[in-house]
């Protein structure tokens, strides 16, 4: 009941963000890189949002930001599950010293504070969309990795799976038919909760200046809007307020659907019982 | 056994942090010497390249350099900042002070705040106004960090006019002037980073209280009559306390983060702003010594904690270690082994 007010809120929220993203370039009024107006002009005539510190539309950038966002957010957290996913499943399934091994690198993997370890690793790789992605996936894979590896580790041990191996069933067949059935809807939570995590991660980086200079993303928007220190002027209103309440809200979405895919997935826990995604 | 084992894990996250230092620069696309000496390089001559490339070791084998640079490291080398020329040590030590300043008491409010809050909401439970207190924890923890610092900034500062917005920029060099001053100075980073990291603590204490109000001994205490917030504050928030004290711990890694973003806003003269400073003059040698810095402060926060549960939690302390009772320790034996 509460899980499907929270999905349903959560859903809603996202297919708005979605259909903005996807529409962007067609409902904004400007080239979101062009510079169309005089530098600093409030809202009016023809610029819903007024210009930033160039002349760019905010609004136009804030629509092609919903783009950046999403697609940085959803490509770092598939990147995550198929590392998190591979390496869960083959700790669990191997065990003996690769299980160790690959756990002990999960252990690693969730000491290091996230933040500066992808601030390090996208210095050295260059700027650019495709190192934020790979960089914020190889920082989120580790709890998926953990997760998966619980469940697998769960499930041989159950007595229907312990009777089909009795019978003569193979490890592919156990695979196929008991562990993956019941792994695999774990990983919508987890990919909803990378999301979220991958998108305020994703804005952290290009608040710093590591996004993609040639992506206008919420974070780069707020980071020009920070060097320029527009909160100290009425700029806050139009230039600061708008980006940062896109990545909560779209942060958000995807935090709902996650709390209640889990409520789902793992209905001994009541629910509310577990952290929101993390931001470490 | 437990204790030893997890002294081994932390000393392996320190080496992976010390050897993806070591490796970035010579795996990164370009000179790895312009990681030392930075855009200077191209106006060396040959024979200068040469002496620079002698003098730093990158002509030896690499599992010599890897050795020079381990023993470097246990001595307290971690170059020269390519912007200032001064000793990365010295630099993080100065700016290590400011950091600490910052993060403990954030950490303490956002503790005590999380903790009070969330156990009343678990008393609290199933009564009108959960779902929306539920929502706006989520919204809460959605917001980035930097942006409520802004936001901050903003209405305080900027609409409001009570506090200089960049106070740590002007700081008196002495007197009791200066001590007001820093205090002011801390008002807006530890407010926004309590404000990013209240959710999370609430959450952690409303899930340990909710477990702990259906144990046997709560209900014992119902029944001998004792007042409900007796009950709660008394009795079952000593128990509920022990996750939200491992959390407190390992929430460090956040804050660290957090502080980056914060520190980079508020122009705060520590780690953090530091941090983007190096990125922003792309002064390799700072970026990896406050990086290494951090993950220090991360680890030995997980290792206090795991030092001074025992004396938290009896139970832990009569176990003998390695046996099932390992277990109680609420982080599962996963992640304490």
């Amino acid at each position: 009941m509460r899980a499907t007010r929270l999905l349903g809120g959560g859903a809603a929220l996202l297919a708005v963000l979605i259909v903005l993203a996807v529409a962007g370039p067609a409902l904004a009024p400007y080239d979101p890189a062009s510079q169309v107006s005089p530098p600093f002009s409030p809202p009016g005539a023809g610029h819903v949002l007024g210009t930033d510190d160039v002349g760019h539309d905010i609004l136009s950038q804030l629509l092609a930001g919903a783009r950046a966002s999403l697609l940085v957010g959803t490509m770092a957290a598939t990147t995550a599950m198929l590392v998190g996913v591979t390496v869960g499943l083959t700790a669990g399934l191997s065990g003996g010293a690769a299980d160790f091994v690959l756990m002990r690198l999960v252990d690693v993997m969730l000491t290091l504070p996230f933040l500066p370890l992808a601030i390090v690793v996208s210095v050295f790789a260059g700027p650019g969309i495709g190192t934020e992605i790979a960089v914020i996936g190889l920082v989120l894979w580790a709890r998926t990795a953990r997760v998966l590896r619980a469940q697998v580790l769960a499930i041989r041990g159950q007595e229907y799976v312990v009777g089909a191996r009795a019978i003569g069933a193979g490890t592919p067949r156990v695979l196929a038919r008991h562990v993956l059935p019941s792994a695999l809807p774990l990983v919508v939570p987890e990919l909803v909760r990378a999301a979220s995590a991958a998108i305020l991660l994703e804005s952290s980086l290009s608040f710093l200046g590591l996004g993609d200079p040639t992506v206008a993303s919420w974070g780069t928007m707020l980071f020009y809007a920070n060097a320029r220190s527009a909160f100290l002027t009425d700029a806050w209103v139009w230039w600061v307020l708008p980006p940062g309440l896109c990545i909560g809200l779209t942060v958000l979405a995807f935090a709902l659907i996650g709390f209640a895919a889990e409520e789902r997935a793992w209905p001994q826990r009541g629910g509310w019982v577990r952290t929101p995604a993390s931001r470490r | 056994m437990r204790r030893g084992r997890s002294v081994a894990q932390y000393a392996v996250v320190l080496w992976v942090a010390v050897t993806l230092n070591f490796a970035l620069p010579r795996l990164a696309p370009g000179d790895p010497l312009e990681f030392v000496i930075g855009a200077e390089l191209g106006a060396l001559t040959p024979g200068q390249r040469e002496r620079v490339v002698r003098e730093v070791g990158l002509d030896r084998p690499v599992p010599e350099q890897y050795a020079r640079y381990l023993a470097g490291i246990t001595r307290g080398h971690l170059g020269r900042s390519i912007r200032s020329g001064r000793p990365v040590a010295d630099v993080l030590g100065e700016r290590l002070r400011w950091t600490a300043l910052l993060a403990i008491p954030a950490l303490l409010i956002t503790t005590v705040l999380g903790t009070a809050v969330g156990a009343w909401a678990a008393w609290r439970r199933g009564r009108a106004g959960d779902l929306p207190l539920l929502t706006g924890i989520l919204l809460l923890d959605s917001l980035p960090v930097f942006w409520i610092a802004m936001l901050l900034l903003a209405a305080f500062a900027g609409q409001l006019g009570w506090l200089p917005p960049f106070a740590a920029l002007a700081l008196p060099s002495s007197g009791a002037s200066r001590g007001w001053a820093v205090a002011t100075a801390l008002v807006f980073p530890v407010a926004a980073l309590v404000i990013a990291g209240f959710g999370h603590t609430f959450l952690v204490a409303r899930a340990a209280m909710l477990t702990t109000l259906g144990e046997d001994y709560v209900r014992t205490a119902h029944a001998k009559g004792l007042r409900p917030a007796a009950v709660v504050f008394r009795h079952a928030l000593r128990n509920a306390l022990l996750p939200v004290y491992t959390h407190a711990a390992l929430s460090l890694g956040a804050l660290a983060s957090g502080a980056v973003v914060v520190e980079t806003v508020f122009a705060y003269p520590g780690v953090g702003r530091l941090i983007f400073d190096a990125v922003a003059a792309r002064d390799y040698p700072v970026l990896q010594g406050a990086f290494l810095l951090v993950v220090v402060g991360v680890v030995a926060a997980n290792w206090l904690t795991d030092v001074t549960y025992p004396l938290l939690d009896p139970r832990v302390r009569a176990a003998t270690p390695g046996t099932s009772r390992a277990g109680a320790h609420p982080r599962g034996p996963a992640v304490a082994a």
